[in-house]
Parts: C-alpha cells; sequence; structure tokens
C-alpha cells in the first residue's frame, strides 16, 4: 500500500515538473525579450533561439540554457566600432547582471553583424517569478568610428569601447608597420604562432563582493609597479593583504605627472604564483580627481580569490600593477604605446601579458584562418581610417 | 383470636420472627396483641429474644470464619483491587525488558544500515555531487531563514557567473576564453567566437 502511494506520488511529481516545463518551453517568447530604444543607431534584424536551448532541473533548481543568436543592423550615418549589450535576468537583478560586448567592429551604415549570447540561467523553484520575461536584453552603448557613443551607458561600457577602440588601432598600426617593412617573422611572433609559452595563461577567480570587517587579516604584501615611460601617472607605492590565494584590500598611490586634471585611473594587475608565474588578473578603474602633481589613492574593498583552471587554489607569491589608462578630466584617454611596453619590460612573458589586447586577437585569429595575405588585407582595410590617439 | 385458646397461639416461627421485629406491621400487632395477655407466648419470646442476643454476643467474640470473610465484600474487594493491580505492575515490568531488547535491537540494525549507506556514499558519490546535494538542501530548507550575504562574481572553464540570493547567471564561453577582472565589481571573459571569427568579451557584474 505504502509502494503504491510513493509511485502515484513520484508520478504525480514527475507531470507537475513536466507541466511547469512544458509551460515554460510553450512560451519561449517570455524567456527572452531584446529591446532597443526607437532612436537607437542599432536595430535588430532578427533573433532566434538556437535549438542548444533547453530547460532542466538541477538539484532545487530549474535551470535554462540559453544560445541566442541576434542580428543588428546600423541605421546610423556613421561607421559603428564597438557595441555593448546589457543582459539583465529579472530574477537576480539589480543585484546582478551581464553583458556582451563586441569591440573592434568595422561596420558601414546599412551592414548587418551579428551578435551571439549564450547563457544559463538558475532559479530555485521556491523563488518568486518576476514578471516579464525572464532574460532582457538592451543596448548600453555603441561607439562610433569617430568615438562618440550612444546608448545610456549604465554599465560604464563608453570607456570600455573607447580604450578598446584606442587599442586596436594602436595595434593595427603596428602590425601594418611591420608587414610594410617586411618583418613577417615578427608578426608571427607578435600573433603567438608556434609559440604555445606566450598563450594568456589560464585563470579562475573569484571576486566576493560582500560586506567586510573594517580590519583585513593576512600578510601585507608590497605592490610592484610596472612603469611606462610616457604615462601621465607614476605608481609611487602599493601594498595589499594576502591569505593564501586571497588578496584583500589592495590599495596604491598614485602621482599625476601630466599638467592636465586626471578625473579616472584604471590600474592592470598581475598575479604572480608560487612558481613564478604570472597571469593577468584584469584591471580595476578608479574614479580619481587627481590635479598637476597631485598623490592619491585607490583601493579595492572587494576581495579577489584566484585559482588554476582546474580548481585548486593558487598561492600568490607577488602583485605587480600597472597604468592601463587614463581618462582627463576634458575626456581624453591615455592608453600605453607600443614603445612603453616595449621599454617596460624585458621579461617575454610580462611584454606579451601587457601587449595582447582584443584586436590583437582577433587579428591573430584572422592570420590562422586566412594567412599573411589575409591579415595584410585586413589591415589594410582597417588603417585608412581615424587617427591612432584621442 | 381469643388469647386462652390454645389452638389460637401463633406458630413457633411467627413468634421467631416476632422476636427478631422481623414480621409485617399488622402481624406484628396482631402477635403483641395476643402476647400482651398470654404469658405461654411471652415466655417464648423471651427465651428467643436471650438466645439470639447470646448468639450475637458469641459472633463478635470469636474469629472471623472463612464464610464471614467472604461476606466482607468491601473487604474482599479492596484485596481483589490489591492484587489485580500488583499483577498489572508485575506484567509492565516484563514486558519493559522485552521492549528494550526489541528497541536496543532496532537501534543496532539502523546504525548498521545507515553506516553501510554512508560508506556507499563515501566510495560510490564524487565528492562535487555531495558538495551540490548538500547545498540544495541546504537552499532548500534556509530558503525562507537566510538573509542575502551579497554577490558572488566567480569563473569556471565554461563561463562566468555572478551568483545572487540563490539565484544565478552564467555568460557561457569556451574553455580557451581570458579571464580577469573587470573593475570591483565585474568579471570578465575574452574569447573568438569561432562562428562570427569576432572577439567577443563578456561580463557579469554584482552592482
Amino acid at each position: 500500500m505504502r509502494s503504491r502511494a510513493a509511485r502515484l506520488g513520484s508520478l504525480a511529481a514527475l507531470i507537475l515538473l513536466s507541466a511547469y516545463l512544458s509551460a515554460a518551453a510553450d512560451s519561449s517568447a517570455r524567456w527572452f525579450d531584446v529591446e532597443f530604444p526607437r532612436d537607437s543607431p542599432v536595430l535588430m534584424v532578427s533573433s532566434s533561439l538556437g535549438p542548444l536551448t533547453t530547460a532542466h532541473v538541477r538539484g532545487t533548481s530549474m535551470v535554462l540554457d540559453l544560445h541566442a543568436a541576434l542580428l543588428v543592423r546600423n541605421t546610423s550615418t556613421k561607421p559603428i566600432s564597438g557595441l555593448t549589450l546589457r543582459v539583465e535576468a529579472q530574477d537576480i537583478t539589480p543585484s546582478g547582471k551581464g553583458s556582451v560586448t563586441v569591440p573592434s567592429l568595422r561596420v558601414e551604415p546599412g551592414e548587418t553583424f551579428p551578435v551571439r549570447i549564450d547563457m544559463e540561467i538558475s532559479r530555485p523553484f521556491n523563488a518568486p517569478q518576476a514578471d516579464g520575461a525572464l532574460v532582457k536584453v538592451s543596448l548600453d552603448c555603441a561607439l562610433f568610428s569617430d568615438l562618440t557613443s550612444y546608448g545610456p551607458d549604465k554599465l560604464h561600457s563608453s570607456r570600455s569601447l573607447m580604450v578598446y577602440e584606442l587599442e586596436a588601432r594602436r595595434d593595427r598600426h603596428y602590425l601594418a608597420s611591420l608587414l610594410q617593412a617586411g618583418r613577417d617573422a615578427e608578426v608571427r611572433e607578435e600573433l603567438n604562432f608556434g609559440l604555445q609559452d606566450f598563450v594568456p595563461q589560464e585563470l579562475g577567480l573569484e571576486l566576493l563582493h560582500a560586506p567586510r570587517p573594517a580590519n583585513y587579516s593576512g600578510q601585507p604584501v608590497n605592490v610592484g609597479a610596472v612603469a611606462f615611460p610616457s604615462s601621465p601617472v607614476k605608481t609611487i607605492g602599493g601594498a595589499a593583504r594576502v591569505i593564501g590565494n586571497e588578496v584583500r584590500a589592495p590599495e596604491i598611490q598614485v602621482r599625476n605627472t601630466s599638467m592636465k586634471v586626471v578625473r579616472s585611473i584604471d590600474m592592470g594587475w598581475i598575479v604572480r604564483d608560487e612558481r613564478g608565474k604570472q597571469y593577468l588578473a584584469g584591471s580595476l578603474p578608479a574614479t580619481v580627481q587627481l590635479a598637476p602633481v597631485q598623490t592619491g589613492s585607490m583601493i579595492e574593498p572587494g576581495t579577489l580569490r584566484f585559482s588554476h583552471p582546474a580548481g585548486e587554489p593558487m598561492s600568490i607569491g607577488a602583485l605587480l600593477t600597472f597604468v592601463n589608462d587614463v581618462e582627463f578630466a576634458d575626456g581624453k584617454l591615455w592608453i600605453p604605446s607600443r614603445a612603453d611596453i616595449d621599454e617596460a619590460t624585458r621579461d617575454p612573458l610580462l611584454h606579451r601579458a601587457l601587449a595582447t589586447s582584443p584586436e590583437e586577437q582577433r587579428l591573430a585569429e584572422v592570420y590562422r584562418r586566412k594567412g599573411m595575405s589575409g591579415l595584410a588585407e585586413e589591415l589594410q582595410k582597417l588603417t585608412q581610417h581615424a587617427p591612432t590617439s584621442r | 383470636m381469643n388469647p386462652r385458646d390454645k389452638s389460637s397461639h401463633p406458630h413457633p416461627h411467627e413468634l421467631a420472627l416476632f422476636s427478631g421485629d422481623d414480621l409485617p406491621r399488622l402481624t406484628s400487632w396482631r402477635i403483641r396483641r395476643h402476647v400482651k395477655h398470654c404469658s405461654e407466648c411471652e415466655h417464648r419470646v423471651l427465651l428467643l429474644r436471650s438466645a439470639k442476643a447470646e448468639l450475637n454476643r458469641e459472633a463478635k467474640s470469636e474469629t472471623l470464619t472463612a464464610f464471614e470473610a467472604i461476606a466482607d465484600w468491601t473487604r474482599l474487594e479492596r484485596e481483589m483491587l490489591g492484587n489485580i493491580t500488583v499483577g498489572l505492575d508485575a506484567a509492565r515490568c516484563i514486558e519493559k525488558v522485552g521492549h528494550g531488547r526489541k528497541l536496543f535491537l532496532r537501534a543496532g540494525l539502523v546504525t548498521a544500515f545507515v553506516s553501510l549507506f554512508a560508506i556507499g556514499w563515501m566510495t560510490h558519490i564524487p565528492r562535487e555531487e555531495t558538495g551540490h546535494l548538500v547545498s540544495s538542501l541546504d537552499r532548500l530548507f534556509t530558503a525562507n531563514r537566510t538573509q542575502p550575504v551579497g554577490t558572488v562574481l566567480r569563473s569556471s572553464p565554461y563561463g562566468i557567473t555572478v551568483r545572487a540570493q540563490g539565484a544565478a547567471l552564467t555568460i557561457l564561453h569556451p574553455p580557451s576564453a581570458v579571464i580577469g577582472v573587470s573593475g570591483g565589481s565585474a568579471v570578465s571573459a575574452r574569447y573568438i567566437d569561432d562562428d562570427t571569427g569576432q572577439v567577443t568579451i563578456t561580463k557579469v557584474y554584482a552592482q
């Protein structure tokens, strides 16, 4: 009798789950919604959820795998150089959101380009369900080739897109000059072909963004600096608390050595593990108003936890920092030149970490697919426009 | 009825009942009138009454006989109830002794089964699955009690995840993606999209 009741209960649970999932599948339009403003310089031509889009149960949560393909048209009168789409999941907004950025574009007016969004959403069954689509995609910022931008910029992506574009122009000109000079071997070296050691080291990390006590424990570690000769901001000191694979409260002191007022600074971070391997950990931008010759400090309240790709904790041996970019009060940006990077270090791995930009990664893929002639054609097409700095 | 008439004397058993006041009132009144005027019957009644008094006196002075004990229902009832209570208590004591053994046996069986299950689980189920199950159960039972403890951003070989309040948003990427921090509240992944050949930079934020 009991086993019969248990079987009936299981069957009822399965029927309820199937009904829930089939209802969710039937309303796929409620899963995904794309919204662009009416005056947006980009409009969606089509969108589709791929066949891999599924819903399934994991533990006590429902998991949605969404694989969306968007086709977007440039409806403005200017070429588009980069685009950031904001991705918001209603169930975890406002505390969590994502974005998909496509930099290094050259989309002429009227042309279309694809944007793919592959994501997974996990929500507990007992979580309250919000109204509207589960995932909402909207425009955050579109950057034009004249370095003007459009969009609400809620994620501060305008500045990132601008830095990507400046780096792209720098690297295109650098590689084009090497090609023009017939220095093909240096081009191949620059694009990492055959040099596995130069492949960017993979890194696992966790950023804990929760309230922490004011007094951090851990071993104090000095933060070293990689200096670029033409940088308008110099690093004069830095420290952080390190416990095993955790970096807490990193703080850096900087001085404005330019004659212009600095509005914000983006500091790049390099982590060296116990075996001496160096990893580009990312960058931490900070809004610091610095008059000429003025000094200031930047502190990151969060905790960074590093691990190897397989998951084992990475023991941190040393921390290095460098000035990734500087924004002045007049809105202009400074990024390190190729000469700055060459002079900053003789370490090939560190040099590689400093020099790798999204555009160089893309051009390496062009070279892998189309060879040297394809790369030369691509560079010729792109270097016809725009100055190299702002 | 003439008291002088011998044939009209009450029957001896009527006189015996009269002496013990055990006759109905009308008969007792008729016998009393006769005895009042009949010395012979009066004498018989006096003899009967003195004999009864003697018997009562002797009965009081003698020990209680078995018959008289049976006749004392109150005392007998108390004794019977007492015996029953003692019997029931004894039965309970015996029953408890057996029950304790059964409980001990059952507890032993359950412990052995749980130990076998735990050993089987530890040797056959991967640790990740155990952790996932524990965290799922924890979320299930503490969903209504726990307060939000902040937002966690995490990278894995397949995606970058922002997790808050039990829900998670993961933006997927190929294993070759370069992971990095992007500001104090974002994690980024940079990779080449195999289909489009474009550089794609994904980020998750904790704002």
